[in-house]
C-alpha cells in the first residue's frame, strides 16, 4: 500500500513539503481540540454523577429525622459512586471520643468480614487511630498504601479485605465535629480534590440531619422537662410512672411516690416578687437532686441495679418523686428525712435569705393498686395530712387515712345531691342582751343563722358534720351563697311583719350570718352581698357577717377591702370564735369589726381563773377599741350573771335559747304575734 | 461506531504506510473521510474502510481488523495512559475492560455501544473469553489482545474456539496467557 516515490521537481517536492507540514498541524490542531472536548465531556459527565448522588443523599437528608436511618444510605452511595470498598460511622460523643455507630456499607460482607468485625463498636479517644484524628483536626486525613502497612492500627485486618487505602471526613456544625466518616479502598486514591468535593457536600448534609435530629430531641426535651428547673414534668413524670407500675412484679410492691410541697412558698412570692419564688424552687430542684444523687450513689437513670428515682415539678411549688425498684420501703421515710434536712439551711434570695419547709405524702404500691394514678392520689392525701399538721413532715399514706378519704368523698358526693334537692334549712339562735345593772332580764337582740341538712335517712345533721367536708370539697361557696339569701330572706319577712306590727327601727333584732373563708374570698362576694341585700330587701344594718381569723391570716388586705365595702352599705361586721387561733391584735387593729365573739371554750371553762382573765382581758380590748361584744355558748344561769358581772354585753348559748327553726325562733320576738300568725 | 476508532485506523495505517495512503483508502471505499473522535459514523464506514484495505493489501478483512486492533494498542497508549499504568501485565489490562476501559470510554462517548467480554476460566487452565456483537469485530479484539500482549512484553496464544463469522452464535476465544 505504500506509495511509490516518484521523483518530482525541487519546486513541488517543496510544495508537497509545505503541504504535507500544513496537513499535520492541521491533524495536530484536531487532536487538541479533540482532546480540549474530551476532557470537558469527561468532567461534565463526572459532575452530572456527581450531582446526581448528591441529590440522592440530599433527598435522603431530606427524608430523614434519624441519623442511624440516613447514615447508612449516604455511606452506601458514597461508596457505590467511588467504588470503595467499605464506608464506615462515628458519632461523637461528649467525652471527645469518636464512637463506631455501627452503622457501615460494603457491597461484599463476606469479602470486608474481619474489618468490618475490626471496626464495629470501636471506640477512638482524640488523636487515637484514623477516626482520632480526624477529630482532633478537624479535617479529612488520607492514609496510603505505605502508611496503612505501618502505621495503621486495623492493618492486619484491613491488609486482609485487599485494602490499599483509607480517607476520614469529620461532620461539622458549625465548629463542633459530630461525626467521622471512614472509607476504605482496595486502589488508591488519587483524585482527591474530587474525593474531597463529594464527601464534603455528603457530610454537610449529614451534618444537617443531625441537627434535626438534635432539633427535634430539644423539643421532645422542652416538652417533657419544666424549662424552670430541668426537672421532667407532669408528663413525664406520668409516662415513667406507669412504666414503672406496669413493670412491678406479681407482689406489686417496690415502688413509691411521694408528692412533695413547700410550706410558706407562696408568702416568698407575695413578699419579694414571682423572681425570687423561681430562685427557691431552682435552688430546691438542685438541693433535692443533690440528694437523691447521692442516695444513688452515682448510678444514673437505667443502670439497673437497685431503685431508681424520677423527681419531676408537677406544678407551681409542687414536686413528685418516683421510687422505682425499691427492696425496703423505709427507703422512702429516709430520703423525705434528707430532703427535709436539706432544705434546712435558708436559700438566698438578692439580699433576703428564706426558709421553707416541706410536706411530704408517701404512698406505697400493693396489691389494692389498680393504677399509678391511684397511688399518686394517696400520695396526695398523705401529704395535705402532713400539711394540714400546719409543721410540715412526712406522712405515709395507711389504711386509715384511706377511709377517712373515702368517706368525705361520699360525703362529698351527698352534700352535691343536698344541694341539688335543697336538703338543707336554717335554725336562729337567740341573741341577747345581757342586761345592765339596774336591768336584770335579758332582751333579745338577734339571732344567729345556724345551717342543718335535713338528711333524708339521717334527719337533721349538724353542721360541724358536714362544714369541714364541704370546705375541703370547694362546696361551702354554694351553700354558704344559699345561708346568705335565705337569712337575709327569712329576716327581710320578719321584719315586714313586725314592722306593720308597729316595732321602731331600734327594736328590730339583727341576723348575724356565718361566712366561711373561700366565700368570703371570693372576688364577687362584697358584689353579690349587695345583690342580695337589694333583692331581699332586708336592712343592711340588721345584717351582720360573722368571719374567722382565717380569712385574714389568708389574705388581710381583701378582707379589709371587703369589710370596708360592706359597712359601707350599713352592714355590720363580726369577728367570730376570738380567742382561739392566732387572735393577732393587727387584725383588730387593721380591720374594720363591729364585733367580738368570745369562743365558747372560755365561757366552757369560766371556772378556770385563767379563762376569766382573758374574758377580761378580750372584754377591755373591745371597750377600748369600741367593739361590743357577744359570749357564745352560755349554757348556765351562772355563766350568764358573771358575764353580765364582768360588763359583757351580749350574749348566746342553751341556757338563754338554743337554735330553733324559724317560726319557733320569730315567735320569740313577739310571742302573741307569732300565735297570731299560726 | 464512534469517530475515535477511524481516527485510530488512520493513525496506524498512516504510521505504517505514509500520510497519503490513508488518502488512498479513503478514495478507494469512496467515503469523505472527516472524521472526528467526538463524533459517530456509520459503522458500515468501517467495513469499507476495511475491505479497501483488505483489497489493497491482499489480505482478508479479519487479517486486517486484527492487524488494526495490535497496531492501535501504542496509539492508545499515547492517547491514554492511564488506562494502562496501574497494571503490570497483559492479562490484568485485559482483565480492566468491561470494569474501567469502556465505563470511562462511556463517560468521553455518551451512547458508545461498548461490547461486553465474558471472561471465565477453562478447564485446561486457559482463560475464555465470549463475545457476542453485530458488529462481529471478534479479530479486533483478538488484535488488541496481541497488542496489549506486546505492550506489556507477555506473550499470549489465541485459538478461536468458535466464531459468528463461521456461523456460530458466540465467538468463544481461548487465551493462553502461560506460555
Amino acid at each position: 500500500m505504500k506509495q511509490e516515490a516518484i521523483p518530482l521537481p525541487s519546486e513541488l517536492a517543496a510544495t508537497v513539503d509545505r503541504l504535507e507540514r500544513l496537513v499535520q498541524r492541521e491533524r495536530e490542531g484536531r487532536l487538541q481540540a479533540e482532546a480540549i472536548a474530551e476532557r470537558g465531556l469527561r468532567e461534565l459527565y463526572e459532575s452530572q454523577v456527581r450531582l446526581a448522588l448528591l441529590q440522592r443523599i440530599t433527598d435522603c437528608a431530606n427524608r430523614s429525622n434519624d441519623f442511624s436511618e440516613a447514615i447508612g444510605e449516604v455511606l452506601k452511595e458514597v461508596c457505590e459512586h467511588m467504588n470503595w470498598a467499605f464506608g464506615t460511622a462515628y458519632r461523637v460523643e461528649g467525652g471527645g471520643r469518636a464512637v463506631s455507630c455501627d452503622a457501615w456499607y460494603t457491597a461484599e460482607p463476606a469479602r470486608l468480614f474481619p474489618l468490618v468485625e475490626a471496626t464495629r463498636e470501636r471506640m477512638f479517644a482524640s488523636g487515637d487511630g484514623l477516626p482520632g484524628r480526624v477529630l482532633r483536626d478537624g479535617h479529612p486525613h488520607w492514609i496510603d498504601e505505605s502508611e496503612l502497612a505501618t502505621g495503621f492500627c486495623r492493618r492486619v485486618a484491613a491488609a486482609s479485605c485487599g485494602i490499599r487505602s483509607v480517607c476520614g471526613f469529620p461532620v461539622m456544625i458549625g465548629d463542633e465535629i459530630v461525626c467521622v466518616l471512614e472509607f476504605f479502598a482496595r486502589t488508591a486514591m488519587i483524585d482527591k480534590d474530587a474525593i474531597l468535593l463529594t464527601v464534603t457536600q455528603a457530610a454537610t448534609q449529614l451534618a444537617r440531619v443531625i441537627e434535626r435530629e438534635r432539633a427535634q430531641a430539644a423539643l421532645v426535651h422542652d416538652a417533657l422537662h419544666d424549662a424552670m428547673t430541668g426537672l421532667p414534668n407532669r408528663t413525664l413524670l406520668d409516662e415513667r410512672s406507669r412504666a414503672a407500675f406496669d413493670r412491678l412484679p406479681e407482689s406489686r410492691e417496690g415502688l413509691a411516690v411521694l408528692v412533695i410541697d413547700l410550706d410558706g412558698f407562696k408568702a416568698i412570692n407575695d413578699k419579694y416578687g414571682h423572681h425570687a419564688g423561681d430562685i427557691v424552687l431552682i435552688e430546691t430542684a438542685r438541693r433535692f437532686n443533690e440528694v437523691i444523687g447521692a442516695r444513688l450513689g452515682g448510678r444514673r437513670r437505667g443502670d439497673n441495679l437497685g431503685w431508681r428515682a424520677t423527681l419531676a415539678r408537677v406544678g407551681g411549688d409542687e414536686f413528685v418523686i418516683v421510687l422505682d425498684a425499691l427492696p425496703d420501703p423505709a427507703i422512702a421515710i429516709d430520703l423525705s428525712g434528707a430532703l427535709i434536712d436539706a432544705l434546712k439551711a435558708p436559700i438566698q434570695v438578692a439580699d433576703e435569705c428564706v426558709n421553707v419547709g416541706l410536706s411530704i405524702g408517701i404512698a406505697h404500691s400493693g396489691q389494692a393498686y389498680a393504677s399509678v394514678e391511684q397511688l399518686r392520689q394517696d400520695a396526695d392525701l398523705a401529704m395535705y395530712e402532713a400539711k394540714s399538721g400546719g409543721h410540715g413532715g412526712v406522712v405515709t399514706f395507711s389504711e386509715a387515712l384511706g377511709n377517712e378519704r373515702r368517706n368525705r368523698m361520699a360525703l362529698e358526693n351527698e352534700l352535691r345531691d343536698a344541694i341539688r334537692e335543697k336538703q338543707f334549712t336554717l335554725y336562729y339562735q337567740p341573741i341577747f342582751a345581757l342586761g345592765g345593772d339596774e336591768d336584770k332580764s335579758e332582751r333579745l337582740r338577734g339571732f344567729e343563722a345556724l345551717i342543718r341538712w335535713n338528711h333524708p335517712d339521717r334527719g337533721l345533721v349538724e353542721p360541724g358534720r358536714f362544714i369541714p367536708a364541704a370546705e375541703a370539697g370547694g362546696l361551702i361557696v354554694f351553700i354558704g351563697d344559699w345561708v346568705l339569701r335565705q337569712a337575709c330572706n327569712a329576716m327581710a319577712r320578719l321584719h315586714r311583719s313586725l314592722t306593720a306590727r308597729g316595732l321602731s327601727a331600734s327594736e328590730l333584732p339583727y341576723i348575724s350570718i356565718n361566712i366561711a373563708p373561700q366565700q368570703f374570698l371570693q372576688p364577687t362576694f362584697s358584689a353579690h352581698v349587695h345583690r342580695v341585700l337589694l333583692e331581699t330587701g332586708v336592712p343592711p344594718e340588721l345584717v351582720r357577717l360573722e368571719v374567722t381569723e382565717g380569712v385574714a391570716i389568708i389574705d388581710p388586705d381583701q378582707t379589709r377591702q371587703v369589710l370596708e365595702q360592706v359597712r359601707s352599705w350599713g352592714v355590720k361586721t363580726s369577728l367570730d370564735d376570738f380567742g382561739t387561733g392566732y387572735s393577732s391584735l393587727s387584725y383588730l387593729q387593721n380591720l374594720p369589726f363591729d364585733t367580738l365573739k368570745i369562743d365558747r371554750s372560755f365561757i366552757a371553762s369560766m371556772d378556770d381563773p385563767k379563762s376569766r382573765k382573758i374574758i377580761r382581758a378580750i372584754l377591755d380590748l373591745a371597750s377600748n377599741l369600741n367593739l361590743s361584744v357577744v359570749a357564745e355558748g352560755i349554757e348556765t344561769f351562772e355563766q350568764g350573771a358573771s358575764l353580765r358581772e364582768m360588763g359583757c354585753e351580749y350574749g348566746q348559748g342553751y341556757h338563754l335559747g338554743r337554735p330553733l327553726d324559724e317560726a319557733s325562733a320569730f315567735a320569740l320576738v313577739w310571742p302573741e304575734g307569732a300565735a297570731d300568725a299560726a | 461506531m464512534k469517530g475515535v476508532v477511524f481516527n485510530l485506523l488512520e493513525d496506524a495505517v498512516v504510521r505504517e504506510h505514509g500520510l497519503l495512503a490513508w488518502d488512498g483508502l479513503l478514495e478507494m471505499a469512496g467515503l469523505e473521510g472527516a472524521y472526528t473522535s467526538l463524533g459517530s459514523y456509520p459503522d458500515s464506514e468501517v467495513i469499507q474502510l476495511v475491505d479497501a484495505a483488505s483489497a489493497a493489501l491482499g489480505l482478508s478483512p479479519s487479517e486486517v481488523l486484527r492487524w488494526f486492533g495490535r497496531s492501535a494498542i501504542p496509539l492508545l497508549h499515547e492517547r491514554y495512559e492511564m488506562f494502562f499504568t496501574p497494571h503490570k501485565s497483559a492479562q490484568s489490562f485485559v482483565a480492566s475492560i468491561n470494569d474501567i476501559i469502556h465505563p470511562e470510554v462511556r463517560k468521553l462517548y455518551a451512547g458508545a455501544g461498548c461490547p461486553h467480554f465474558h471472561f471465565h476460566d477453562l478447564e485446561d487452565g486457559r482463560t475464555g473469553m465470549a463475545y457476542q456483537s453485530p458488529r462481529r469485530m471478534c479479530r479486533l479484539a483478538h488484535g488488541f489482545i496481541e497488542g496489549a500482549a506486546d505492550h506489556y512484553g507477555d506473550r499470549v496464544e489465541i485459538e478461536h474456539l468458535s466464531c459468528m463469522l463461521g456461523g456460530h452464535p458466540v465467538c468463544r476465544m481461548a487465551l493462553d496467557w502461560s506460555r
